[in-house]
């Protein structure tokens, strides 16, 4: 049970954070975001680029990403998304409110009261 | 090769949305995001062909995407399976296609009875005819255009805009310019010595058809059934 992927269901409600996390460390584009995500969750999650896209094009309304064209590499043009103040904020408030959870859901499911 | 089969692969996807250029540019993105990751399989050890399809079934269903853009194009009548409406000059040009076929057969039927009572009284003579023939030679000709006009031409945009003003002022000008014609061939032709009837005619032709077209109008008859066209046509009725 332990080898099994992480559910993607466990993942989909924090996308927006992930996607804003990554592109707090830097511009970034679609496939390079896909990348980063499965070399942190070391290949046990998979951000489909369809998923990715659906969250940013909810990002890029609210203000939090901007994109713009760039180069890539050899005839590539890339769609660059870089992280807005607003955007930032939000990913902070987002980090605070997934730490309180985190605490919250680790006594829930264990069904103890935290130590300390 | 591989590049116009990922390009096929992903316009497919989006079959059936409009290429907005915001389609266009999510477009580009997943065709270079899979041109990239096939390079990478590639650089792997995989065989291209190994690597487009690898490339394609990790991207997964683009549906849930494609269905996003098909949702924002519906709700902004943009798809191109939603019922495309006829433009306002379509409208515009049916109204004034059976305003013009009203006021003409009034304004006919006019001069028939003055025509009538004019050759009974021995007041009418000579060319008068040609000039009325001239006259229904001029009505036929404005059918023809209004008719025209009035035909469907598809159009994905609305403008919504009901342009009265210029067809007014058209009216105006053609009825000026086919009295005042009228009148110099009776002059020049000393037909009879009513000359001035087509300016009589013209007169009485305007109101009729400003008339028709503001009952038209009012009736909402030849307009879309739309709240904020309404709000226009109160404007100016």
């Amino acid at each position: 049970m332990s080898d099994a992927p992480i559910s993607s269901d466990l993942i989909r409600g924090h996308i927006d954070t992930i996607v804003l996390g990554l592109l707090n460390t830097g511009d970034r584009y679609g496939y390079d975001i896909c990348k980063r995500v499965s070399a942190l969750s070391d290949g046990e999650y998979e951000l489909k680029e369809p998923t990715l896209y659906s969250a940013v094009r909810r990002l890029e309304p609210q203000g939090f990403v901007r994109s713009y064209w760039g180069e890539a590499g050899p005839g590539a043009r890339r769609k660059y998304y870089t992280i807005t103040e607003k955007g930032r904020a939000a990913y902070r408030q987002n980090l605070d409110d997934w730490k309180r959870a985190r605490t919250l859901i680790d006594r829930l499911v264990s069904g103890t009261e935290e130590e300390g | 090769m591989i590049v116009e089969a990922i390009r096929y692969y992903v316009k497919g996807a989006f079959q059936g949305v409009k290429e907005t250029p915001q389609v266009l540019e999510q477009q580009e993105e997943l065709i270079a995001d899979i041109s990239a990751k096939v390079e990478d399989l590639v650089s792997e050890g995989k065989t291209r062909e190994e690597a487009l399809g690898a490339a394609i079934a990790s991207m997964g269903e683009l549906s849930a995407l494609v269905d996003e853009f098909r949702a924002e194009q519906e709700a902004l009548n943009l798809n191109a399976d939603a019922p495309l409406v006829p433009t306002v000059e379509v409208y515009s040009g049916s109204l004034e296609f059976h305003t013009a076929a009203i006021t003409t057969g009034v304004v006919a039927f006019l001069m028939l009875m003055c025509t009538a009572v004019g050759a009974a009284t021995d007041t009418i003579r000579g060319f008068v005819g040609v000039v009325l023939l001239a006259l229904l030679a001029a009505a036929v000709w404005w059918l023809r255009e209004t008719y025209i006009r009035s035909v469907p031409r598809w159009s994905e945009v609305e403008t919504r805009v009901l342009v009265q003003g210029g067809r007014v002022l058209k009216s105006i000008g053609l009825a000026a310019g086919l009295a005042f014609g009228a009148v110099f061939l009776n002059v020049i032709f000393q037909s009879n010595d009513f000359w001035f009837w087509p300016l009589w005619v013209a007169a009485t032709a305007l109101p009729i058809r400003l008339m028709v077209e503001w009952f038209a109008i009012r009736q909402g008859w030849f307009l879309v059934q739309d709240a904020a066209l309404t709000k226009e046509v109160d404007q100016f009725a």
